[in-house]
Order: structure tokens, then C-alpha cells, then sequence
């Protein structure tokens, strides 16, 4: 593993281990998402950087652009939780129990 | 929600299944995948309430860790075999990877815990796109991928079968039940994907075909609950007689079309040396033969208390003429 794939993985499991373990906030898990694309991006980018080829030069725009989408549609449901629950916290989401 | 949005909606659930099952490569897998989920979600939030926004988080969150495991797994695929192409999937560490974020896409056990909570919220047309359509672009990639030993697969599919039938034994709520459901036959479609990948196909097959009726049978007496469908034989009395069927097919007895990929999967699974695992599977999936004859029983074979006014919806002109009354 080179030391560039070694790096973004490392970012990627504390942003998933991040993600994972979130307690309270709402907004902690949105950034941690947000976390996982960075890594990804990052990764996207230095392929092209170490491998030269130009074939996916684009990916990582693109996964900006997909990444940004979720974005907008995690916090439009941060918007909707707090609406309907009165609050963001992750422990009043506790309607649809069995 | 207005006409024009509303179609936008549908026709981009359709174009990211479709850019799926059209690509090689993996990041036009993983878009398609994004696609799905984010076409989905004003679907699901559009009632408003607080269960359906909850339903839509938790979807969110489980959706959107898988698709970027998912990516992040591809990714580093690409770091050690130099290839992006889907078919290409070599490295141990990527494909156990990949399959694991594809099971939290698709439900199945032990990622499968946001699936009976997202499906309790949503309307019963919203928890059918997300039982049918919503599973064929990850099972396309998951159909791909070709692991060099098949202990990834039947572990999942033996847990799921498991977690699908303790899970739905106390429930009453018909999502969850449905939900339940599907854990358990995609535990029975993946068990055997790496034996014979037609098989996986036949058993999802029938599954689509199942879940479709089942579904389609509630929403046509509006039922989320045993107790409403209980008393539902008044509305659609033709209905009261054909969804035993369904659910009977559904936990796999002959002579209905359920049987079908459960006995060919058990073929296949003592072909290849494997009875333990074809026993387990089989005496497991009595946990959901048990809830679908509840509900059976509950629909056709009791007669609840009921008020006068009650039983006498099936006098009335039907509001939809899909069945003969």
C-alpha cells in the first residue's frame, strides 16, 4: 500500500468511525459525512497526480458535485428534523421504534 | 407535490437504476447509486410528518455511509489493481469491502437495522420503491462482483434469513413485517450467489414479483396494521381470498411460485456439500412462515368484532375497479 492510498484510507476510517460512533448532534454526523467525501476527493485527485493519466481527470469535480447534492440533502433534513422534532439531537428520533 | 416535480423524481429513480445496470465502470456504478438515493428521499419526506422525516434520516445516514464505503472501496481497488472496470474487482480487502457496503444498501443482516424503523415511516407506495426498485442497482453490482470464497455471501445470507424471521416474530405492523421480509429473502438470494448466480436471479425474481402483489394488496385496502387488516375483508371481499396466497408464496410453500427458488437453492446448497447450511437455512425461514400465516389468519380466517356500518364497504361502487367486488 502506498504511502497516498495509506493516507486517505486513514482518513476515510476516522471519518467512518466518526460517522459510526456520532451521539448526540445531528450536525457532527453531516460533517463527518462531509469528511468521507473530502477523503475521497483528495484520493480522486492524487490518482491523477501519481498515475498521470488524464482518463479520469474529471472524477473528482464530479464527485464534487455529487458530494455537495448530499450535502444540500442532508441538511435540508437537519431543517426537517428540527421542525418536526423541536430539536437536531439523534436521541428524540425515537418515534419509529418497534 | 406538483406534476412536474413529481415525474422528475420518477424518471431520476429510473435513470440511476438504469445508469447502474449500464455501466463498467465503478464510478458510474456509484453515481447511479447516488442518483437513487437522492431522487428518493423528496419521495419519501413528503407527508411531512414526524415519522416520515425521521424514516428519511435514518434512510439518509445508512444510504450515504454505504455509497461512500462503497466509492472509498472502488477507489482503493483502483490504488492496487491500477483498474476501475467492475469485473475487476481482485483485491480480497476491496471486494469483502465492497460487498459490505453494498449489503448496507440493500438490508441485509447485520447492516439491516435502519430497515424496519425506514419503512415503518413511509407511505405503503414509498416502502414498495424502496422494497423493489430501490434493491436492483446495488444486487446489479453485487452480481458482479466475483469473491474468491463464498464464506462472505453465505455468512450474510444466513444472517439475514435469521434477522428476517426473529426479527418480524412479534411484530404488528405491517411495513415492518414487509420489511422483515425482504431482509429474509435477500439473505436466501445472497446465500447462494456465489454457487449459482441464476439461482440469485430466480429467487429476486419472484421476489419483486411477490413484494409487487403483497404491497399493491395493502395499499388497495389501505392497511398498516393487523388490527385494520383484520377488519379489511369487508372492503375488497375477492382481495380477503387471494392474499393468503401471496403470503403463503412469500414463506416459500408449494405448489405457489415461492417455492420455487427455495427448493432449487437447497438443491444447490446439498450439491455443494453444504446441508448444514441448507437445513439452518430452511428450518430459519420457518420463523417467517410463522408471521406470514399470522397475518394469513389474521385477514381471512378470524372474524373481529366489527360494528354494522363496518361490513358493508363492499355494497358500496368501488373506488378503483381492479378487482370484481
Amino acid at each position: 500500500m502506498t504511502p497516498t492510498h495509506f493516507a486517505f484510507s486513514s482518513a476515510f476510517m476516522l471519518g467512518l468511525a466518526g460517522l459510526a460512533f456520532h451521539r448526540t448532534h445531528f450536525l457532527s454526523a453531516l460533517l463527518c459525512l462531509e469528511g468521507l467525501m473530502l477523503s475521497l476527493f483528495i484520493a480522486l485527485s492524487l490518482w491523477t497526480l501519481q498515475f498521470n493519466t488524464m482518463n479520469s481527470a474529471s472524477l473528482p469535480m464530479i464527485l464534487l458535485a455529487f458530494s455537495a447534492c448530499e450535502a444540500g440533502a442532508g441538511l435540508a433534513l437537519l431543517v426537517a428534523t428540527t421542525r418536526t422534532h423541536s430539536n437536531s439531537r439523534l436521541q428524540s428520533l425515537n418515534l419509529l421504534q418497534c | 407535490m406538483t406534476p412536474l416535480i413529481y415525474s422528475t423524481l420518477i424518471i431520476s429513480l429510473g435513470i440511476g437504476t438504469t445508469l447502474t445496470f449500464a455501466s463498467t465502470h465503478w464510478y458510474l456504478a456509484w453515481m447511479g447509486i447516488e442518483i437513487n438515493t437522492l431522487a428518493i428521499i423528496p419521495l419519501m419526506t413528503q407527508s411531512h410528518s414526524p415519522r416520515a422525516t425521521e424514516a428519511t434520516t435514518k434512510y439518509f445516514f445508512a444510504q450515504a455511509t454505504a455509497s461512500a464505503t462503497l466509492l472509498f472501496a472502488a477507489t482503493s481497488n483502483a490504488f492496487f489493481t491500477g483498474s476501475w472496470d467492475i469485473l475487476q474487482t481482485n483485491n480480497p480487502l476491496t471486494y469483502t469491502l465492497m460487498t459490505l457496503a453494498l449489503a448496507m444498501k440493500i438490508g441485509l443482516a447485520p447492516l439491516h437495522s435502519w430497515m424496519p424503523e425506514v419503512m415503518q415511516g413511509l407511505t405503503l407506495l414509498t416502502g414498495l420503491i424502496l422494497s423493489t426498485w430501490q434493491k436492483l442497482a446495488p444486487f446489479c453490482l453485487i452480481y458482479q462482483i466475483q469473491p474468491h470464497s463464498p464464506n462472505l455471501f453465505m455468512a450474510l445470507g444466513l444472517l439475514s434469513i435469521v434477522a428476517g424471521g426473529w426479527g418480524g416474530f412479534n411484530q404488528v405492523q405491517l411495513r415492518k413485517i414487509l420489511a422483515y421480509s425482504s431482509i429474509a429473502h435477500l439473505g436466501w438470494m445472497v446465500l447462494i450467489l456465489s454457487f449459482s448466480p441464476p439461482l440469485t436471479l430466480v429467487a429476486f425474481s419472484t421476489y419483486l414479483m411477490m413484494t409487487f402483489s403483497l404491497f399493491y394488496s395493502f395499499m388497495m385496502t389501505k392497511t398498516t396494521h393487523i388490527n385494520s387488516l383484520s377488519t379489511s375483508w369487508a372492503k375488497i371481499p375477492t382481495l380477503t381470498a387471494l392474499t393468503p396466497l401471496i403470503l403463503l408464496s412469500l414463506g416459500g410453500l408449494p405448489p405457489l411460485t415461492g417455492f420455487l427458488p427455495k427448493w432449487m437453492i437447497l438443491q444447490e446448497l446439498t450439491k455443494q456439500d453444504l446441508a448444514l447450511v441448507a437445513v439452518l437455512a430452511a428450518l430459519f425461514s420457518l420463523f417467517s412462515l410463522y408471521f406470514y400465516l399470522r397475518l394469513s389468519y389474521a385477514m381471512t380466517l378470524t372474524m373481529p368484532p366489527n360494528n354494522p356500518a363496518g361490513t358493508l364497504p363492499w355494497r358500496l361502487n368501488p373506488s378503483h375497479n381492479t378487482l370484481p367486488p
